[in-house]
């Protein structure tokens, strides 16, 4: 029997719907079930943090940039403390850097277990998602013990950063001691799973020219088999200094943007513990002025997010608050790829190619 | 060095579409006319050896005399860095879309159209992004009036019994 009349629907997909991670928002247009169009509908988030950056001082926009991705704070500060740095000409104690890396690496982590967990929820694999998390509450311990607050840690400062409270150290041993197992179990309980390999492998291929004309950074262009890295490309901080691989895989799917991760987690843990191992003893801020007024002039600095490229674009026009501050988030760019690869595949797999984007809309609406 | 070389192939692309090169902070900074964006960029992606090939970020920028977009421009394939700078006339704020050399510049372009109301000619889908669509104004220019909280409340309270 052959059907007639068909007709196409239009779905409605968030800005509620669970599997949007955040206030997302696509009109999909489908035929039976078989996407043919995308829109994405962004900006439900939008809280104008560039225009709030004009009214503030230097100091003051610190706390703002915590709630950009706010599953990674410390690298959001530290690319906008860096950046003023560099507008300013400041360098910081060795202490601090290694510190700033510290912080940054455990974020890195906790990140991409929230990307694994996520996305084997939207697979309907609750297990995964409750181990993933049952582990990044240890990181989230770790930021409370020295900053306080366990989502926006607030942890960096035009200078330095928060010096750890002496019970951090511990903690960050055993860690790093556990995180052999926590990566096998992830691999038994998802990435082994049958299920999800036939949810996710092969499905929604970005080419590696599709990737770079579309400006993808991060773990998505990676698993692209394009071998870029902020770290290794351009080495901000004291990177320059670690022995670590940069993982790229060639499968251009789902299953390789997602297992990309776990290969990240693995070099994170590298760095961290050269960084525990060479830490030197010292101060952890420089001398800043009080008062923080860059000299005229301004800055394009990006730094490697978990999710991408984060780059902010500071102009100064030489008072104490900024001209103009542009925020390159890497998620709202990488964004651009869903409408495209996803063309052609059930409406089922665009729940897929969208979590492994790990988009983040704290990010994506600024 | 080899910022020298890439230097030299600045002002090489800057006579031929008339911008000016200048060095901020140790970055290059091509500054150019709406009008010869395409080219500017054309050129620039094209460089022999350095391509800046890579599209990193666009952004609008008001000056309170003209408007500009800022590209920055580098390689997934080599150190290369390159801004280029596109002025545009205030009252009339209309430039090239880019999407024809990077589709990435696909979501950046209607940003800045959504917070500084420059019209991309040529963009597929020139809308609003982050506003809603009847949305007046242009946020981030600098004129732009922000409303204060009491006059936002009056708007707000119903009249009793509507």
């Amino acid at each position: 029997m052959t059907i007639e009349n068909t007709e196409e629907l239009l779905l409605n997909m968030g800005p509620q719907h669970p599997s949007m991670h955040g206030l997302f928002r696509m009109v999909v247009n489908l035929e039976g079930e078989t996407v043919t169009k995308i829109e994405p509908k962004i900006g439900y988030l939008h809280r104008g943090m560039e225009k709030l950056a004009e009214s503030r001082t230097y100091a003051q926009f610190i706390p703002y940039t915590d709630r950009l991705d706010y599953l990674a704070s410390p690298h959001n500060n530290w690319a906008y403390v860096q950046t003023v740095e560099k507008l300013m000409g400041v360098e910081i104690p060795e202490r601090a850097e290694y510190l700033r890396v510290i912080f940054g690496e455990l974020a890195r982590i906790a990140s991409h277990q929230v990307c694994i967990a996520s996305t084997a929820l939207d697979m309907a694999g609750w297990s995964a998602w409750s181990y993933a998390f049952r582990d990044r509450e240890r990181i989230c311990d770790m930021y409370e013990m020295t900053a306080g607050s366990r989502l926006t840690v607030n942890i960096m400062r035009i200078g330095g950063i928060i010096e750890p409270p002496a019970e951090f150290w511990p903690a960050l041993k055993s860690f790093l001691d556990d995180t052999p197992e926590m990566l096998d179990e992830y691999n038994g309980i998802f990435f082994g799973n049958e299920i999800a390999q036939g949810r996710l492998k092969s499905v929604g291929i970005l080419t590696k020219e599709l990737a770079e004309n579309l400006s993808i950074t991060g773990p998505v262009l990676r698993a692209s088999g394009v071998n870029y890295d902020v770290r290794k490309a351009e080495p901000y901080s004291i990177y320059d200094r670690f022995d670590f691989n940069v993982p790229v895989r060639y499968g251009c799917d789902s299953y390789d943007r997602t297992i990309i991760r776990m290969d990240e987690i693995v070099e994170s843990i590298k760095i961290i513990k050269q960084a525990v191992r060479d830490i030197p003893e010292g101060p952890v801020m420089a001398k800043v002025p009080k008062v923080i007024k860059p000299p005229v002039g301004e800055v394009y600095h990006r730094v490697e997010n978990p999710k991408g490229e984060l780059g902010f674009y500071i102009v100064s026009d030489g008072t104490t608050k900024p001209a103009r501050v542009r925020i390159r988030p890497a998620t709202f760019i990488n964004l651009q790829m869903l409408p495209i690869v996803s063309l052609g595949w059930k409406i089922q797999d665009v729940v897929a190619i969208f979590a492994t984007l790990d988009a983040v809309l704290g990010e994506v609406d600024k | 060095m080899e910022n020298k070389v890439l230097k030299e192939q600045v002002e090489k692309l800057a006579t031929s579409v008339n911008g000016e090169v200048e060095e901020i902070l140790g970055e290059l900074v091509l500054k150019v006319q709406a009008s010869n964006i395409i080219e500017t960029l054309k050129g620039a992606k094209s460089f022999p050896n350095f391509p800046c090939d890579f599209l990193h970020d666009l952004c609008g920028m008001d000056l309170v005399d003209h408007l500009e977009t800022v590209y920055q421009l580098s390689s997934l394939r080599g150190p290369q860095r390159l801004r280029v700078k596109a002025i545009i006339d205030r009252e009339n704020p209309v430039i090239d879309s880019v999407t024809s050399i990077w589709q990435g510049s696909n979501f950046l372009e209607r940003e800045a159209y959504d917070m500084f109301g420059i019209k991309f000619k040529g963009h597929p889908n020139l809308k609003r992004i982050y506003m809603w669509d009847d949305f007046e104004g242009y946020p981030l220019r600098k004129d732009y009036v922000t409303e204060p909280i009491e006059v936002r409340n009056i708007v707000r309270t119903r009249i009793e019994g509507e």
